[in-house]
Protein backbone atom coordinates (compact mmCIF):
# COMPACT_ATOMS: atom_id res chain seq x y z
CA UNK A 1 0.00 0.00 0.00
CA UNK A 2 1.45 3.30 -1.15
CA UNK A 3 0.95 5.67 1.94
CA UNK A 4 0.22 9.29 1.20
CA UNK A 5 1.62 12.72 2.32
CA UNK A 6 -1.30 14.32 4.35
CA UNK A 7 -0.48 17.67 1.58
CA UNK A 8 -1.74 15.14 -1.05
CA UNK A 9 -5.04 14.53 0.98
CA UNK A 10 -8.92 16.19 0.02
CA UNK A 11 -10.31 18.42 1.72
CA UNK A 12 -12.58 16.02 3.12
CA UNK A 13 -10.48 13.55 4.39
CA UNK A 14 -8.88 15.78 5.96
CA UNK A 15 -11.71 17.21 8.09
CA UNK A 16 -13.06 13.20 8.78
CA UNK A 17 -9.25 13.24 10.16
CA UNK A 18 -9.00 16.29 11.99
CA UNK A 19 -12.82 15.81 13.47
CA UNK A 20 -11.03 12.84 15.15
CA UNK A 21 -8.54 14.59 16.42
CA UNK A 22 -5.55 14.74 14.34
CA UNK A 23 -4.10 18.01 14.65
CA UNK A 24 -2.18 17.61 11.90
CA UNK A 25 -4.83 17.16 9.23
CA UNK A 26 -5.84 20.49 10.38
CA UNK A 27 -3.06 22.23 9.90
CA UNK A 28 -2.71 20.58 6.44
CA UNK A 29 -5.85 22.57 5.96
CA UNK A 30 -4.19 25.91 7.18
CA UNK A 31 -1.82 25.81 4.90
CA UNK A 32 -3.74 25.25 2.33
CA UNK A 33 -6.33 28.08 2.16
CA UNK A 34 -4.12 30.44 4.72
CA UNK A 35 -2.94 32.62 1.29
CA UNK A 36 -6.91 32.69 0.50
CA UNK A 37 -8.25 33.53 3.53
CA UNK A 38 -5.28 35.94 4.50
CA UNK A 39 -6.57 38.33 1.13
CA UNK A 40 -10.20 38.37 1.84
CA UNK A 41 -9.67 39.75 5.33
CA UNK A 42 -7.08 41.73 4.01
CA UNK A 43 -9.48 43.10 0.82
CA UNK A 44 -11.73 44.31 4.36
CA UNK A 45 -9.27 45.55 6.55
CA UNK A 46 -6.66 47.27 4.08
CA UNK A 47 -4.07 46.29 7.10
CA UNK A 48 -1.52 43.56 7.08
CA UNK A 49 -1.77 42.86 10.90
CA UNK A 50 -5.65 42.79 11.31
CA UNK A 51 -5.84 40.75 8.17
CA UNK A 52 -3.44 38.06 9.54
CA UNK A 53 -5.45 38.11 13.13
CA UNK A 54 -8.57 38.06 11.64
CA UNK A 55 -7.77 34.94 9.30
CA UNK A 56 -6.10 33.51 11.70
CA UNK A 57 -9.08 33.78 14.15
CA UNK A 58 -11.68 32.07 11.71
CA UNK A 59 -9.03 28.75 11.63
CA UNK A 60 -9.69 28.74 15.03
CA UNK A 61 -12.94 29.21 14.96
CA UNK A 62 -13.19 26.55 12.43
CA UNK A 63 -11.20 24.24 14.63
CA UNK A 64 -12.85 24.75 17.46
CA UNK A 65 -16.35 24.40 15.81
CA UNK A 66 -14.92 21.28 13.38
CA UNK A 67 -17.44 18.58 15.46
CA UNK A 68 -20.23 20.36 14.24
CA UNK A 69 -19.29 20.88 10.70
CA UNK A 70 -22.09 18.89 8.69
CA UNK A 71 -20.39 18.74 5.49
CA UNK A 72 -23.45 20.19 3.76
CA UNK A 73 -21.47 22.32 1.87
CA UNK A 74 -17.27 21.88 1.25
CA UNK A 75 -14.67 22.34 4.01
CA UNK A 76 -14.06 25.75 1.97
CA UNK A 77 -17.86 27.36 1.32
CA UNK A 78 -17.78 26.73 5.56
CA UNK A 79 -14.68 28.08 6.03
CA UNK A 80 -15.40 31.31 3.69
CA UNK A 81 -18.37 31.56 5.82
CA UNK A 82 -16.47 32.27 9.06
CA UNK A 83 -14.14 34.20 7.56
CA UNK A 84 -16.78 36.63 6.07
CA UNK A 85 -18.60 36.59 8.82
CA UNK A 86 -16.19 37.42 11.22
CA UNK A 87 -14.54 40.53 8.36
CA UNK A 88 -18.15 41.89 8.39
CA UNK A 89 -18.23 42.04 12.27
CA UNK A 90 -14.78 43.61 12.38
CA UNK A 91 -16.42 46.05 9.53
CA UNK A 92 -19.03 46.97 12.14
CA UNK A 93 -16.62 47.33 15.41
CA UNK A 94 -14.72 49.31 13.25
CA UNK A 95 -16.96 51.44 11.88
CA UNK A 96 -16.78 52.23 8.44
CA UNK A 97 -13.86 53.65 6.90
CA UNK A 98 -14.66 56.84 5.24
CA UNK A 99 -13.16 58.37 2.39
CA UNK A 100 -11.63 60.69 4.05
CA UNK A 101 -10.29 59.00 6.87
CA UNK A 102 -8.40 56.92 4.31
CA UNK A 103 -7.10 59.12 2.21
CA UNK A 104 -5.76 61.09 5.15
CA UNK A 105 -4.27 57.72 6.59
CA UNK A 106 -2.64 57.18 3.01
CA UNK A 107 -1.02 60.44 2.99
CA UNK A 108 0.38 59.64 6.73
CA UNK A 109 1.65 56.84 5.35
CA UNK A 110 0.30 54.02 7.34
CA UNK A 111 -2.12 53.07 4.91
CA UNK A 112 -2.38 51.63 1.34
CA UNK A 113 0.86 53.22 -0.37
CA UNK A 114 2.98 50.05 1.07
CA UNK A 115 1.23 47.54 -1.13
CA UNK A 116 3.83 46.59 -3.47
CA UNK A 117 2.41 46.53 -7.43
CA UNK A 118 1.33 43.55 -8.45
CA UNK A 119 3.03 44.31 -11.58
CA UNK A 120 0.03 46.18 -13.47
CA UNK A 121 -1.39 45.38 -16.99
CA UNK A 122 -0.76 48.44 -19.01
CA UNK A 123 -3.85 49.70 -18.48
CA UNK A 124 -3.40 49.56 -15.07
CA UNK A 125 -0.10 51.56 -15.64
CA UNK A 126 -2.13 54.48 -16.67
CA UNK A 127 -3.41 54.62 -13.82
CA UNK A 128 -1.59 57.25 -10.94
CA UNK A 129 -1.13 56.28 -7.49
CA UNK A 130 -3.63 58.75 -6.73
CA UNK A 131 -5.99 56.74 -8.58
CA UNK A 132 -5.36 53.26 -7.31
CA UNK A 133 -5.43 54.94 -4.18
CA UNK A 134 -8.99 56.14 -4.36
CA UNK A 135 -9.98 53.15 -5.83
CA UNK A 136 -9.19 51.65 -2.59
CA UNK A 137 -11.66 54.38 -0.71
CA UNK A 138 -14.07 53.84 -3.01
CA UNK A 139 -14.19 49.74 -1.91
CA UNK A 140 -14.24 50.95 1.52
CA UNK A 141 -17.23 52.75 1.33
CA UNK A 142 -19.64 49.88 -0.40
CA UNK A 143 -21.81 48.68 1.93
CA UNK A 144 -19.95 45.81 3.87
CA UNK A 145 -22.48 43.35 2.38
CA UNK A 146 -21.46 44.28 -1.26
CA UNK A 147 -18.02 44.50 -0.85
CA UNK A 148 -17.74 41.04 0.03
CA UNK A 149 -19.37 39.72 -2.55
CA UNK A 150 -17.63 42.33 -4.64
CA UNK A 151 -14.34 40.68 -3.46
CA UNK A 152 -15.03 37.28 -3.27
CA UNK A 153 -15.94 37.75 -7.25
CA UNK A 154 -13.68 40.21 -8.24
CA UNK A 155 -10.55 38.84 -5.86
CA UNK A 156 -11.29 35.49 -5.19
CA UNK A 157 -13.09 34.34 -8.46
CA UNK A 158 -15.83 32.32 -6.71
CA UNK A 159 -18.42 31.80 -8.83
CA UNK A 160 -21.92 33.37 -8.17
CA UNK A 161 -23.26 30.06 -6.88
CA UNK A 162 -20.42 29.40 -4.34
CA UNK A 163 -20.47 32.92 -2.99
CA UNK A 164 -24.64 31.97 -3.15
CA UNK A 165 -23.22 29.15 -0.49
CA UNK A 166 -20.83 31.72 1.70
CA UNK A 167 -22.83 33.86 1.73
CA UNK A 168 -26.39 31.31 2.55
CA UNK A 169 -28.28 33.51 0.13
CA UNK A 170 -29.75 33.50 -3.59
CA UNK A 171 -27.75 33.40 -6.51
CA UNK A 172 -30.03 36.65 -7.54
CA UNK A 173 -29.65 38.30 -4.70
CA UNK A 174 -25.51 37.89 -5.05
CA UNK A 175 -26.00 39.30 -8.55
CA UNK A 176 -27.81 42.41 -7.65
CA UNK A 177 -25.31 42.92 -5.09
CA UNK A 178 -22.53 42.06 -7.46
CA UNK A 179 -23.90 44.49 -10.05
CA UNK A 180 -24.85 47.53 -7.70
CA UNK A 181 -21.15 46.81 -6.33
CA UNK A 182 -19.57 46.99 -9.91
CA UNK A 183 -21.98 50.36 -10.41
CA UNK A 184 -21.29 51.81 -7.12
CA UNK A 185 -17.58 51.58 -7.97
CA UNK A 186 -17.15 52.79 -11.70
CA UNK A 187 -19.59 56.03 -10.63
CA UNK A 188 -17.13 56.83 -8.14
CA UNK A 189 -14.08 56.37 -10.07
CA UNK A 190 -15.20 58.68 -12.59
CA UNK A 191 -15.86 61.12 -10.17
CA UNK A 192 -12.14 61.20 -10.05
CA UNK A 193 -11.15 60.94 -13.72
CA UNK B 1 -11.71 70.08 -8.22
CA UNK B 2 -11.32 67.34 -11.03
CA UNK B 3 -13.96 67.58 -13.50
CA UNK B 4 -16.58 65.39 -13.36
CA UNK B 5 -16.53 63.12 -16.72
CA UNK B 6 -20.02 61.98 -18.17
CA UNK B 7 -20.80 58.02 -17.52
CA UNK B 8 -21.46 55.97 -20.72
CA UNK B 9 -24.80 54.74 -20.34
CA UNK B 10 -25.77 50.82 -21.04
CA UNK B 11 -29.09 49.61 -21.72
CA UNK B 12 -30.69 49.04 -18.45
CA UNK B 13 -31.70 45.50 -19.23
CA UNK B 14 -27.79 44.21 -20.08
CA UNK B 15 -26.36 46.09 -17.24
CA UNK B 16 -26.65 43.40 -14.89
CA UNK B 17 -25.79 40.71 -17.77
CA UNK B 18 -23.07 43.05 -18.70
CA UNK B 19 -21.36 42.48 -15.30
CA UNK B 20 -21.55 38.77 -15.44
CA UNK B 21 -20.79 38.82 -19.07
CA UNK B 22 -17.05 40.23 -17.76
CA UNK B 23 -16.94 38.17 -15.59
CA UNK B 24 -17.13 35.36 -17.35
CA UNK B 25 -20.15 34.11 -15.54
CA UNK B 26 -23.11 33.60 -17.12
CA UNK B 27 -24.93 30.45 -19.10
CA UNK B 28 -23.98 29.96 -22.89
CA UNK B 29 -27.13 31.07 -23.75
CA UNK B 30 -27.08 33.86 -21.84
CA UNK B 31 -23.62 34.58 -22.98
CA UNK B 32 -25.09 34.34 -27.10
CA UNK B 33 -27.60 37.00 -25.95
CA UNK B 34 -25.07 39.61 -24.81
CA UNK B 35 -22.81 39.08 -27.56
CA UNK B 36 -25.87 39.71 -30.21
CA UNK B 37 -26.55 42.75 -28.23
CA UNK B 38 -23.14 44.00 -27.92
CA UNK B 39 -22.92 44.03 -31.68
CA UNK B 40 -25.57 46.29 -32.14
CA UNK B 41 -25.01 48.36 -29.33
CA UNK B 42 -22.03 50.59 -29.19
CA UNK B 43 -22.70 52.41 -25.63
CA UNK B 44 -23.33 48.47 -24.33
CA UNK B 45 -19.84 48.13 -26.14
CA UNK B 46 -18.34 51.34 -24.18
CA UNK B 47 -19.64 49.88 -20.52
CA UNK B 48 -17.93 46.75 -21.38
CA UNK B 49 -14.45 48.41 -22.05
CA UNK B 50 -15.18 50.46 -18.94
CA UNK B 51 -15.32 47.36 -16.61
CA UNK B 52 -12.36 45.92 -18.45
CA UNK B 53 -10.25 48.80 -17.56
CA UNK B 54 -11.37 49.44 -14.35
CA UNK B 55 -11.93 45.83 -12.47
CA UNK B 56 -8.82 45.00 -12.69
CA UNK B 57 -7.32 47.80 -11.25
CA UNK B 58 -9.10 46.98 -8.16
CA UNK B 59 -7.28 43.83 -7.32
CA UNK B 60 -4.51 45.23 -5.48
CA UNK B 61 -3.47 42.02 -3.50
CA UNK B 62 -0.80 42.57 -0.67
CA UNK B 63 1.71 39.66 -1.40
CA UNK B 64 3.48 39.29 1.96
CA UNK B 65 7.20 37.91 2.11
CA UNK B 66 7.77 33.89 2.88
CA UNK B 67 9.24 35.00 6.36
CA UNK B 68 5.80 36.44 6.93
CA UNK B 69 3.95 33.21 5.84
CA UNK B 70 6.19 31.56 7.84
CA UNK B 71 5.73 33.23 11.18
CA UNK B 72 1.97 33.43 10.01
CA UNK B 73 2.63 29.45 10.59
CA UNK B 74 4.38 29.14 13.58
CA UNK B 75 1.77 31.77 15.41
CA UNK B 76 -1.31 29.17 14.14
CA UNK B 77 0.39 26.22 15.84
CA UNK B 78 1.04 28.43 18.91
CA UNK B 79 -3.06 29.23 19.02
CA UNK B 80 -3.96 25.81 18.33
CA UNK B 81 -1.93 24.35 21.33
CA UNK B 82 -3.21 26.81 23.25
CA UNK B 83 -6.55 26.73 22.76
CA UNK B 84 -6.38 22.48 22.55
CA UNK B 85 -4.47 22.75 25.98
CA UNK B 86 -7.45 24.42 27.39
CA UNK B 87 -10.05 21.46 26.60
CA UNK B 88 -11.87 20.32 29.36
CA UNK B 89 -10.34 22.67 31.66
CA UNK B 90 -11.32 25.28 29.37
CA UNK B 91 -15.01 24.28 29.24
CA UNK B 92 -15.17 23.66 33.11
CA UNK B 93 -14.00 27.32 33.80
CA UNK B 94 -16.15 28.56 31.00
CA UNK B 95 -18.88 27.82 33.23
CA UNK B 96 -17.73 30.02 35.50
CA UNK B 97 -17.43 32.61 33.38
CA UNK B 98 -19.75 36.08 34.35
CA UNK B 99 -22.68 35.40 31.37
CA UNK B 100 -22.99 31.41 32.95
CA UNK B 101 -23.81 32.33 36.24
CA UNK B 102 -26.91 35.07 35.98
CA UNK B 103 -28.21 32.38 33.06
CA UNK B 104 -28.11 29.35 35.70
CA UNK B 105 -29.08 31.37 38.10
CA UNK B 106 -32.29 32.87 36.16
CA UNK B 107 -33.18 29.05 35.15
CA UNK B 108 -33.25 27.70 38.27
CA UNK B 109 -35.42 30.75 39.03
CA UNK B 110 -37.73 29.95 36.03
CA UNK B 111 -37.53 25.83 37.25
CA UNK B 112 -38.57 26.52 40.85
CA UNK B 113 -41.47 29.41 39.72
CA UNK B 114 -42.85 27.16 37.03
CA UNK B 115 -42.72 24.01 39.46
CA UNK B 116 -44.76 25.92 41.80
CA UNK B 117 -47.17 27.02 39.77
CA UNK B 118 -47.70 23.25 38.32
CA UNK B 119 -47.81 22.04 41.85
CA UNK B 120 -49.66 24.24 43.79
CA UNK B 121 -52.13 21.96 46.24
CA UNK B 122 -50.17 19.09 45.21
CA UNK B 123 -47.60 19.88 48.29
CA UNK B 124 -50.25 20.16 50.92
CA UNK B 125 -50.80 16.77 52.89
CA UNK B 126 -54.45 16.11 53.65
CA UNK B 127 -54.22 14.65 57.00
CA UNK B 128 -56.84 12.91 58.73
CA UNK B 129 -57.18 15.01 62.25
CA UNK B 130 -56.06 12.99 65.41
CA UNK B 131 -59.04 11.53 67.70
CA UNK B 132 -57.95 13.72 70.31
CA UNK B 133 -58.33 16.73 67.84
CA UNK B 134 -61.89 15.77 67.20
CA UNK B 135 -62.61 16.11 70.61
CA UNK B 136 -61.16 19.26 71.55
CA UNK B 137 -63.28 20.16 68.79
CA UNK B 138 -66.65 18.98 69.79
CA UNK B 139 -65.72 20.40 73.27
CA UNK B 140 -65.33 23.92 71.56
CA UNK B 141 -68.81 25.02 72.17
CA UNK B 142 -68.36 23.83 75.50
CA UNK B 143 -65.74 26.15 76.41
CA UNK B 144 -67.13 28.96 74.08
CA UNK B 145 -70.12 29.47 77.00
CA UNK B 146 -67.87 29.35 79.55
CA UNK B 147 -66.00 32.42 78.63
CA UNK B 148 -69.48 33.92 77.81
CA UNK B 149 -70.17 33.23 81.14
CA UNK B 150 -67.11 34.88 82.64
CA UNK B 151 -68.27 37.91 79.82
CA UNK B 152 -71.88 38.01 81.77
CA UNK B 153 -69.85 38.04 85.43
CA UNK B 154 -68.06 40.77 84.51
CA UNK B 155 -70.82 42.86 83.20
CA UNK B 156 -72.71 42.08 86.51
CA UNK B 157 -70.34 43.03 88.67
CA UNK B 158 -69.28 46.65 86.68
CA UNK B 159 -73.18 47.36 86.66
CA UNK B 160 -73.37 46.82 90.49
CA UNK B 161 -70.39 48.66 91.49
CA UNK B 162 -71.80 51.69 89.07
CA UNK B 163 -75.17 51.31 91.19
CA UNK B 164 -73.60 51.43 94.21
CA UNK B 165 -71.77 54.72 93.18
CA UNK B 166 -75.08 56.49 91.52
CA UNK B 167 -77.05 55.71 94.83
CA UNK B 168 -76.10 58.78 97.20
CA UNK B 169 -77.21 61.11 94.15
CA UNK B 170 -80.33 59.86 93.92
CA UNK B 171 -81.36 60.94 97.11
CA UNK B 172 -83.62 64.45 97.03
CA UNK B 173 -82.16 67.17 99.05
Amino acid sequence: MISRRPEEFGDEELVTSAQQGERQAFEVLVERYKQRAYHIAFGFTRDREDAKDLSQEAFLHAFSHLKTFDRRSGFYTWFYRILVNLCLDFRRRKGRVSWESLDEKTEKGNGLEKIPNPGPSPDQAAMSGEISTRISAALATLPPKQRAIFLLKNNQGLSIGEIAAVMKSAEGTIKAHLHRAVMALRERLTELA
Amino acid sequence: MAERQELTGACKNFEQDLVLYYYQDCSRAEQQQVEAHLEGCPSCRVFLEELKSLLPATVKPDEPTPAFWQNYSREMRGKLDKQESHGWAGAILSLFRPWPVPAVATAMILAIAVTLTFTKGRWTTETHPSPELVEMASNADFFESIDFLDSMDLLESVEGHDAQKSEPASHPL
